[in-house]
This record gives structure tokens, sequence and C-alpha cells, in this order.
């Protein structure tokens, strides 16, 4: 029970929250969060499963698309958010067949290929409304209750942040987080325990999809508008800094690399556009803020800042908890 | 119960496994020899499927698996313990060792995430599974360390222990002893002999001769990817090409 409540605590705190912050404090609340879910994705895809993909943003893109196509014509919201991350894995698992065959830095940069090709055909295609995107995407509402005001989506992003935490700590701890954790290491040896290999990376892979693409249906209806231009590949370069910031294979080190890059990335837009800066300030400062954190999180703090911090606390050493797989240097070729 | 029949496999075109036939019957030990490269752990691969065989077949309990990939291979009763240590890293030792029931149990994602009864319940007789296991290879007080943490000689017996967790039919042991200081090897060939009495078919590679012997029914040869000579422990050793391989040609 100890051990649950700082856990507790956060939830707490972040459910209060809303009810105190203005409008543009909300909407970084909100995407605070929706980062934090896809983040817990790749955490589980990474950290876990021991595959890379820069493409997160693709699935997360294909959840706003389809909640923003399901909804602009007058479908129902409900069906439209519980259909982006049913899509979003449905596209991972059409892609991933020939992509999971690729591993380590191939398999990133065919993830961002994906990205590259699904962004410009969401351009370029009639029905997704081309370079202008969809607009007129209606609030949110299920039945007769209509999310209204920013609030609302920040209740909404905190269920499907609490929602997609929830899956992933059963998941890791279950026999297929345990086939998955092996397979990181050794697929080989996994193979030999009966493990499907195969099926097992396109089922992370389509997980962590889902994750995003949920989170891309929040977002549209948030925005209420959906572009190619939304959705930058920096965005799934954002989604990885954030994991290893973090701290890769743990799913509150996930959730605490996306608060902390969230937030840093708020200050330096704030800082960027002080009177004086010039006008290229916010645009380099986002970008370097990357690097430079990402660099300093390698060198400094391999582990990212959660199993960091955790790891200094006496009373949870020797504990014993899924944590990330590292692979097996004689397996490596 | 294993039946291998006429199995090639080359790399760069010089053959690893050439023509190899041979049979395991059920309850038998079957002890694998011959000096380095003579494509003993390829046969292994084959076996385990982590290699596909160019010409032949291989077939378990009647069942042609050639083709099979190594996780349904696993599922019909075939389980290996590597050369290396194949420790998962990131897990525990009891963790390492419930992935070995994998095969035997059905639980997914969807059961999983939604934490249904069933799993739970599966859960736990995956864990009680896997303490039997640590209990019989004598790793009881070491199963909530990190796996990564054990010394080389207890992670070669959670590899076994993870082994057996799948409830095999057929044991490939890839020369379990190398490595191992005295003390754990006589550990181990005693737990061999304790599986064997089971009536567990176990077929072994192993460098020594001396001590294939004690534990085998029967013998394999292989030199260069053939098998040079098949029989009892004894005859092996009088046998004058197994000599002349293991020893040279001049002595």
């Amino acid at each position: 029970m100890k051990r649950a409540l700082p856990g507790v605590l956060a939830g707490a705190v972040t459910l209060a929250l809303p009810a105190f912050l203005d409008d543009s404090a909300l909407a970084v609340y909100i995407f605070l969060g929706l980062a934090a879910m896809v983040t817990v994705g790749v955490s589980l895809l990474m950290g876990y499963a021991g595959q890379v993909s820069l493409g997160q943003g693709a699935f997360y893109a294909v959840g706003a698309y389809t909640a923003g196509l399901l909804t602009v014509q007058g479908g129902p919201p409900l069906a439209g958010l519980l259909a982006a991350p049913v899509a979003a894995a449905a596209f991972a698992l059409v892609v991933g067949v020939p992509l999971l065959r690729l591993r380590g830095h191939h398999l990133a940069f065919a993830t961002l290929a994906t990205q590259l090709i699904l962004l410009s055909l969401a351009g370029q295609l009639e029905f997704t409304g081309g370079d202008i995107g969809l607009q007129g995407i209606p609030q949110f509402s299920a039945g007769s209750f209509e999310v209204g005001g920013a609030a609302g989506y920040a209740y909404l992003t905190w269920a499907g942040l609490a929602l997609v935490m929830l899956v992933t700590r059963n998941v890791i701890a279950s026999r297929a987080g345990r086939g998955l954790r092996a397979l990181a290491t050794s697929e080989t040896a996994a193979a030999s325990s009966g493990v499907p290999v195969g099926r097992y990376k396109l089922a992370v892979f389509s997980l962590s999809a889902a994750f995003a693409g949920l989170a891309g249906g929040i977002y549209a209806f948030y925005v209420g508008y959906v572009a190619p231009g939304s959705f930058p590949v920096l965005l799934s370069v954002e989604y990885i800094v954030m994991a290893v910031v973090g701290g890769l294979g743990t799913v509150w080190g996930a959730v605490a690399g996306a608060a902390v890059i969230t937030l840093l990335v708020q200050v330096l837009n704030v800082v960027g556009t002080l009177p004086g800066m010039p006008s290229y300030a916010p645009g380099v400062l986002s970008y370097a803020v990357y690097a430079l954190v990402l660099i300093v999180v390698v060198l400094f703090l391999p582990r990212g800042l959660v199993p960091s911090v955790a790891g200094r606390l006496p009373a949870r050493r020797g504990r014993s908890r899924p944590r990330a797989a590292r692979p097996d240097p004689d397996l490596r070729t | 119960m294993l039946r291998i029949d006429g199995v090639s496999r080359s790399f760069g075109g010089v053959y690893a496994v050439r023509d190899v036939s041979l049979g395991v019957a059920e309850g038998e030990a079957h002890g694998v020899i011959g000096p380095n490269g003579a494509g003993k752990s390829t046969l292994f691969n084959l076996i385990t499927g982590h290699l596909a065989a160019e010409r032949g077949t291989i077939s378990f309990d009647g069942v042609r698996v050639d083709r099979m990939p190594p996780h349904r291979r696993a599922a019909l009763g075939v389980s290996i313990v590597f050369q290396g240590a194949r420790v998962f890293h990131g897990m525990t030792v009891r963790e390492n060792v419930m992935v070995g029931a994998h095969s035997r149990t059905r639980a997914g994602f969807a059961a999983a995430a939604l934490r249904l009864p069933r799993h739970r319940r599966e859960e736990r007789e995956i864990a009680e599974r896997a303490d039997r296991e640590l209990a019989r290879v004598g790793l009881t007080e070491w199963a909530g360390h990190p796996a990564g943490s054990l010394p080389f000689g207890r992670q070669r017996a959670m590899q076994l222990a993870r082994a057996l967790c799948a409830g095999p039919r057929l044991l490939l042991l890839d020369e379990p002893a190398s490595g191992l200081r005295a003390g754990e090897r006589e550990a181990l060939a005693v737990l061999v002999e304790e599986l064997r009495a089971t009536g567990l078919t176990i077929m072994l590679i192993e460098h020594d001769v001396a001590f294939v012997a004690r534990l085998v029914d029967r013998v394999t040869v292989l030199d260069l990817g053939r098998i040079i000579a098949q029989g009892t422990p004894e005859r092996i050793r009088s046998e004058p090409a197994v000599v002349s391989a293991y020893l040279g040609e001049s002595t």
C-alpha cells in the first residue's frame, strides 16, 4: 500500500488541478497528458519490448484523423473516440508486418518513413481535406453529456492517461509482459521458451499505437481541427526524448518525462517570445532543448529521471519490480 | 520420439551438418559428442527450429516439425538449455523461470490488461510451478533477485529451471557443464540423472567424454558435420574413428 501512495497522491492532485487552472494553463495540462499517453506506449515498446519507433506521431495522427473524419459529417463523437485507438492499432498491425522484420535503427527509420508517407498522403487526399485538413470537428459528447470547456477535456485526458497507465502496468506484470521482456533480451531464447516472437512484437507495436491513437482522438475533439501540419516528425522525436528522459521501461518515468519536457518547452516559449528576442528564438530554443536535454540525461542519468531518483531512496532498493530490459551483448551481431 | 532423417545445413557453402540421420527413443538419454566445429550446436538448432534444414526431415512424436517456428516446437515439448547463460535481463530469477511456462499457458494481452480472474489464477499456477523448478535446481533463495546479478553457474541452473518449467518431453542440453566449477558439475550430473529417472528424454552435447558416458544410454559422434560413430558409450570409446577424431590421426 505504501508503494502505491505516491501514485495515488499524484492522481488525486492532478485530478483536482483542472478546477484551479485558467484556459491557457489547461491547454498545457491537456497537451502534457496527451503526450504522456503516447510516451507510456513508447516506453512499453522501447523499454520493455526493446523495439524502437520514430513514428508514434503517425499513430497519433491516425487516431486524430479517425475521430475527425467520423464526426465531421455528424457521426457520434463517442464512436469517433472509440474508433481512434482501434484504427491506429489496425494501421500499426498492417505496417508492422513488414516493418517489424527490421531491428534497431533500421526499424526507427522505417517507422519515421511511415509517418512521412502518411503525412504526405493526408496532404494529398481529398477526403482528409488535403493540406488544409479537417475543420469543424464537433465538441466531444457521449449521449446527453457534452464536454464543453477545456476543463472537460482535461478530465477526459486524465481518464485516458489513467487507463493507458493501468493497462500498461497490468500487461507488464503478466505472462504476455514477461514474454515481451524476454524477447527484448534474446529473441532466440524467448522463442525456445514458447514465446511467439513475431506475433508479440506486432501486438506490442499495435498496443503502443492504440495509446497514441486514443491521445490523437482526444486531441482532435479538443482542438477541433486536424491537418498534416499538426503532426510534424518532431512530435515523434519528442515522445522518444520524453521516454528516455523519464526513464525507459517505467510507466511513471514516461509520465514524468512528458511533464518535464512539456513544461520546459513552455518556459522556453515564454523566454523565446520575450520582447527583444529575435524572431527565430522560439524555434531554435525548442529544437535545441530536445538535443540538450537528451544529451544531458544520457550522460548523467542514463537510466532516466524516475529510476535514478527511485534508486537513491534506500527503502526501495532490492525490491524486485519489472524493469527495462537490456539487450544481450552477445546476441547483437 | 525424435526422428532425424538425412538432414543437412550449410553456411556459405560449407556443411555444418551433412546428411545426419538419428533417432532418439522415448526415455532415452542421448549424448552428442565431437570436436569443435563438428556441428553439434547446429544440429540442436535444427531440432529447436532456430535454423532451417536445407534437406531432410525432422519429426517429433510422428509430427513433421522441420518447417515449424521454434515457439511451436516448444509447445510440442522441445526445450533447450543454451550454451551461454541466456538470461532475460531486467527480470527476477523467478520471472525468468516463469517465461519457461509460456507455451503451456494461455492468457494473452487482453486477459492481462483486464486482470481477468482466469488470468490471476493462471499467474498463481505459473509462479508455483516456477518455484518448484527453482527448488529443484537449488535456487529458491535467489527467486526474488535480479537474474543478471546471479553468478554464471547459477544463471545456467536458472536456465535449466526455465526449460523444466515448460514441462518438456525432450530436453536438449548444449554443453551444460561448460564453465561450471567441480561442485556445480557434480550437482548438474546428479540432476540430469534424476531427470532421466523420471523418464524424460534428454539429448546432451558435451566435450568431456567421461561426463557423457556416465549420463547417457547412447552416443552419436559428429565430426565435420557427419556422423562418424553411434552406439553405447563403451563401444564409442573403443571406436578407432572416434579416437582419431579426438586425438588426431598420427597417434
